[in-house]
């Protein structure tokens, strides 16, 4: 699956990654680099990758662990160049969530899978200019993508009568 | 008033008009489900703001409420206009986190479907960028040729826009029927006069429509996250396909098409040549089909993902799909990230190409940017 170019590419990487940040990457069997780091090295890690050739910022994603009050964020990062896809994790409290912005390093492109993971999971990215609501309109709930949001109770309460006998099935 | 500058020229000299907001969208046939409020000051747009929304469904948390088979008919909704190529990446990931080996054939047989929805969304791409040009003649001609494509689709999936999940799981839900080789072929070569028919258009009508407007340059383009065709178009020859690739890729032989300009009809240019690659690239999984027949597939319906996690990329047609699965091992993702061309290439990469366009020229830009609503809002 990845060419020999690639192999290479991954394996300076990796040493790099583990001497200068004292992280243990893996690479999964689909060839893809995987790495976590602690939230006060995740924009020094960031930037780092950024200088290495990492020049395109696929996704930017947030997993919600409620019982360990963390959220997990991951960095979906290619290299046009090296043809590496690597993957940065970094768990934030889920109290305060607050991470610094991609944007000087990966641009608007950052920008705009930041707004999103704001308004879904209520993550703050400090230097984000604009983090406006993208999909909801007027909403006043809590960020609906978080595990601890019952959208089907909200969905019923919302659009269904109890009384109404052809809607019985979705209070049952 | 000067119409083309936006001033107007009083007893003091030359002073601009104050601008107003125009709204392009979100009445369907115009735009999709989907809108951007225009700042004008006389005919040039000044300010571009994308309003999305109108199509939001949240399917990353839907999925986490179902199994892959359910999941993988809801892929087909990500995105209307290409959901066998939406099915593969999300049928990639769950085999991934699973472990599962497909076999040759149902890998054959993927790419043979994801290539002929390729070519199908290139279809609508061409019709819709034609009808926004005010081009009814190609939005009807590439309409009526799509439909051969659909029928296809119909004969093989049983569905002709979405295919029910076809491209699932551990393969493809069920083997080409008897006869699929014979039509695929016969489907081919309409798809090669439909070809000379778009080139003979794209001469005259969208090249003179397209030609240096909606210029995008290479640095923008990766600064703006632009992927798929329209980095392409401005010079960068990326392709999953070919950069990381999935199923029988890395057997097939395409080209990458590229070109510098980065204009709407370098995009139109493109579009058209990567029609001809898919072409290629059928007829070669055609000649390459094994021949034992496949069983079908049986949802596992009590089945459970391994506990993991992946990030699996495609290249589709409108650029790089992605899925970030994460399983802790129950028979649903625990999580389910749906990264998709068009959040980038609607909002950051829209805004950017319309500032300072011409009021005439926004429909050809948007449509020249190959959108989907659908799979921006998800």
């Amino acid at each position: 699956m990845a060419s020999a170019q690639s192999d290479t590419e991954r394996q300076e990487l990796l040493e790099a990654l583990a001497s200068r940040f004292g992280v243990e990457p893996r690479v999964a069997a689909d060839g893809t680099v995987w790495v976590s780091v602690d939230r006060g090295r995740l924009s020094d890690l960031l930037t780092f990758t950024r200088s290495e050739g990492f020049d395109h910022c696929s996704a930017i994603s947030v997993t919600d662990w409620p019982d360990e009050q963390v959220f997990e964020l991951t960095y979906h990062l290619w290299s046009y160049g090296d043809k590496v896809l690597l993957t940065v994790k970094s768990r934030v409290e889920r109290r305060q969530p607050t991470v610094d912005s991609a944007i000087p390093l990966w641009g608007p492109s950052a920008q705009i899978h930041e707004r999103e993971l704001h308004e879904l999971f209520g993550v703050e990215f400090t230097g984000n200019p604009d983090l406006a609501p993208l999909f909801l309109e007027s909403w006043d709930g809590p960020p609906p993508f978080r595990k601890d949001f019952d959208w089907r109770a909200y969905v019923r309460e919302a659009f269904y009568e109890e009384g109404e006998p052809r809607e019985q099935g979705y209070w049952d | 008033m000067n119409r083309a500058t936006g001033t107007e020229t009083t007893a003091e000299g030359s002073r601009p008009v104050d601008g107003f907001d125009l709204y392009f969208g979100p009445v369907h046939p115009g735009s999709g489900n989907f809108g951007v409020k225009l700042t004008v000051e006389g005919e040039r747009v000044v300010a571009a703001r994308a309003d999305p929304g109108y199509l939001h469904r949240g399917f990353e948390k839907l999925m986490e409420y179902r199994t892959p088979m359910q999941n993988a008919v809801l892929s087909d909704r990500l995105c209307i206009l290409e959901s066998l190529n939406w099915n593969l990446v999300h049928a990639e990931a769950v085999d991934r986190l699973c472990g599962t080996e497909i076999p040759e054939r149902a890998k054959t047989i993927r790419v043979i479907m994801a290539e002929l929805s390729r070519i199908q969304s290139h279809i609508i791409w061409y019709g819709v960028l034609s009808k926004a040009l005010g081009f009814d003649t190609g939005f009807k001609v590439a309409f009526g040729y799509r439909d051969y494509v659909l029928d296809l689709f119909e004969f093989v999936t049983g569905g002709r826009v979405y295919p029910a999940g076809y491209l699932c799981p551990g393969g493809v839900r069920r083997d080409f029927p008897d006869g699929a080789g014979k039509r695929i072929e016969e489907l081919l070569a309409k798809m090669e006069t439909m070809v000379r028919e778009f080139e003979a258009y794209d001469s005259k009508t969208i090249a003179a429509r397209c030609r240096g407007i909606g210029i995008l340059a290479l640095d923008d383009a990766l600064r703006l996250g632009a992927t798929g065709p329209v980095l392409r178009a401005s010079g960068l020859a990326a392709d999953v396909r070919r950069d990381a690739p999935y199923e029988i890729y890395d057997k097939l032989d395409f080209e990458v098409p590229t070109r510098e300009e980065g204009d709407a009809f370098a995009r139109s240019f493109i579009r058209r040549r990567e029609i001809e690659e898919s072409i290629k690239i059928v007829r070669q999984a055609l000649r390459r089909l094994p021949s034992e027949a496949l069983p079908p597939v049986k949802p596992k319906v009590a089945g459970r993902i391994p506990e993991g996690e992946v990030y699996v990329r495609n290249e589709i047609a409108r650029g790089e799909a992605g899925v970030y699965m994460r399983s802790t091992g129950e028979s649903q993702p625990y999580r389910c990230k749906i990264r998709g061309p068009d959040l980038l290439h609607m909002i950051p990469v829209l805004e950017h190409l319309l500032v300072g366009a011409e009021v005439a020229d926004v429909p050809a830009i948007y449509w020249s940017l190959n959108i989907c609503p659908a799979d921006m809002d998800r």
